[in-house]
């Protein structure tokens, strides 16, 4: 049934991996002073109840990297939205009606942080995507076939039990750990790689991970780790400037 | 990071004469001769035989103190280099105003009221020095101590260490903090170690040596990772 959605489709994203109609490379938009929309940029439209955009238009190959698919639709975050229309490449049409939705707007919805990203985590978003490295959000999944689209809120815990459900060892694990965390993991970051599937992503290098105004606790990193076999990276961002530190537990060797 | 050997050859000398090895000498030879010192309010002044002192600095225990006496040596040790020779390698006797504080319950609280936090200091000395590293004052790299994996004059420190106590002031509570000593330990090659002493102290054995059995010693490095130095170069395709 799927396969038939993936066909009819022109705008679902080609898990084999093929090239899309669009032969148009994708720019950095990073390092170009001039911003502006290019001629025939992507299309998404805001969903409000979910906080995410579904994508209605796709143009380059940045889709292989970015957004996640759901029964053969792509959608993105709204740091995934920002970050393409902050450089010209998406432009946002509204719920209702097809009114493109001003960059102001998009600011706002981080600056609320009911869409599960705060302005600290879109900067370290902004920055590693910049640099070509792959961000997904931590524990969602890149695409599933039979799922339909389920809110993000924020939670981890809670965007992980909307998605996995169909991981009974994810929920046992959720349940056997109530630890208080201050601390959370907010992005699943890959190296960069032109070969990237969402498909099979494999494992990332590293999970993003933000402790707020403190440096994290001992414990707080203890209760990430168990989560998540990839390595922690914490994220602090001051004035504009993102910084990560590593904190892992060793043991000295013993020496002769 | 690999070692930073100072010169060709000193790995090899380094692995020719292992640190637990002159430690096992400093011991016979202290049983041979006995070594007495005195507590101040701020270290231990212990005077040996040239052959010991010797020793002493090949296993980096005190600095010497330079006198135009002859015939003995007189060696400052802090107050964990002296009561680690005292109670884990019984090497030496301590006194205090002329009495030999022959208890080690005594020098403890000697020293605990000196030093305020000696006991997690201590803990984490002793932590270290168990697993054969050299242990160092690590003051002008703003740290408690840096760490050698054999003697100075062979090999760079590779880890300078900050001992936070489950009980004392925190160290590295804001986020300033973790910057200054992750750039300022980088800057000098050495990656910053942070020893978490967990003392689950009861009460009765408060202030004796014994509380140690009940300190555990976690280990912790903080590195700060540059994005633009890691991703590879396939990044535009």
């Amino acid at each position: 049934m799927e396969e038939k959605d993936c066909e009819v489709s022109s705008s679902s994203d080609n898990e084999a991996g093929f090239p899309n109609d669009d032969d148009e490379e994708f720019h950095s938009g990073g390092s170009v002073p001039k911003l502006q929309f290019r001629v025939g940029s992507s299309k998404g439209r805001w969903i409000a109840e979910l906080g995410m955009a579904q994508v209605e238009v796709k143009r380059g190959k940045l889709w292989t990297t970015t957004g996640i698919i759901r029964s053969g639709k792509t959608y993105c975050f709204i740091e995934e939205a920002l970050y393409l229309s902050e450089i010209g490449e998406l432009q946002i049409l509204g719920n209702e009606d097809d009114i493109v939705i001003p960059l102001k707007d998009l600011y706002e919805k981080i600056a609320e942080e009911k869409s599960g990203c705060s302005w600290d985590n879109y900067e370290v978003y902004r920055y590693l995507k910049g640099l070509g490295y792959i961000l997904g959000r931590n524990g969602v999944s890149w695409t599933l076939k039979d799922a339909a689209i389920t809110r993000p809120n924020g939670e981890e815990e809670s965007a992980c039990a909307g998605e996995c459900l169909e991981d009974k060892d994810t929920v046992t694990k959720l349940l056997g750990d109530m630890h208080i965390c201050d601390a959370k993991a907010v992005f699943d970051v890959y190296l960069p790689n032109s070969r990237f599937k969402k498909s099979s992503p494999g494992e990332p290098s590293f999970v993003a991970c933000f402790s707020g105004d403190s440096p994290p606790s001992k414990e707080d990193i203890k209760v990430l780790q168990k989560r998540t076999a990839a390595p922690l990276m914490f994220c602090h961002v001051a004035q504009g400037r993102a910084s990560f530190f590593s904190f892992s537990s060793i043991d000295l060797p013993v020496l002769p | 990071m690999a070692p930073r050997w100072k010169w060709k050859g000193a790995e090899a000398k380094a692995l020719a004469e292992p640190v637990s090895e002159t430690v096992l000498e400093l011991q016979s030879s202290f049983a041979q001769t006995e070594a007495s010192g005195f507590l101040s309010s701020c270290n231990v002044l212990l005077s040996v035989e040239p052959e010991q002192a010797d020793l002493l600095d090949r296993c980096c225990f005190g600095r010497p103190v330079v006198n135009v006496e002859k015939d003995k040596r007189w060696i400052q040790l802090s107050f964990e280099e002296a009561f680690f020779l005292f109670y884990k390698l019984k090497c030496v006797k301590i006194s205090l105003h002329g009495c030999s504080l022959e208890n080690e319950v005594d020098l403890w609280r000697s020293m605990s009221s000196f030093k305020p936090n000696f006991a997690t200091s201590y803990k984490a000395y002793s932590h270290l020095r168990s697993k054969n590293w050299i242990v160092r004052s690590g003051l002008q790299y703003g740290v408690d101590f840096v760490v050698y994996r054999h003697h100075p004059s062979l090999v760079h420190s590779e880890y300078a260490v900050l001992v936070q106590s489950i009980s004392g002031i925190d160290r590295l509570k804001v986020w300033s903090d973790i910057h200054c000593s992750v750039r300022l330990t980088g800057s000098v090659a050495k990656t910053l170690l942070i020893l978490y002493v967990n003392g689950i102290v009861k009460t009765e054995n408060m202030n004796l040596p014994l509380c140690l059995k009940d300190y555990t010693v976690e280990e912790q490095t903080i590195r700060r990772w540059s994005p633009e130095l890691s991703r590879e170069d396939e990044t535009k395709t």
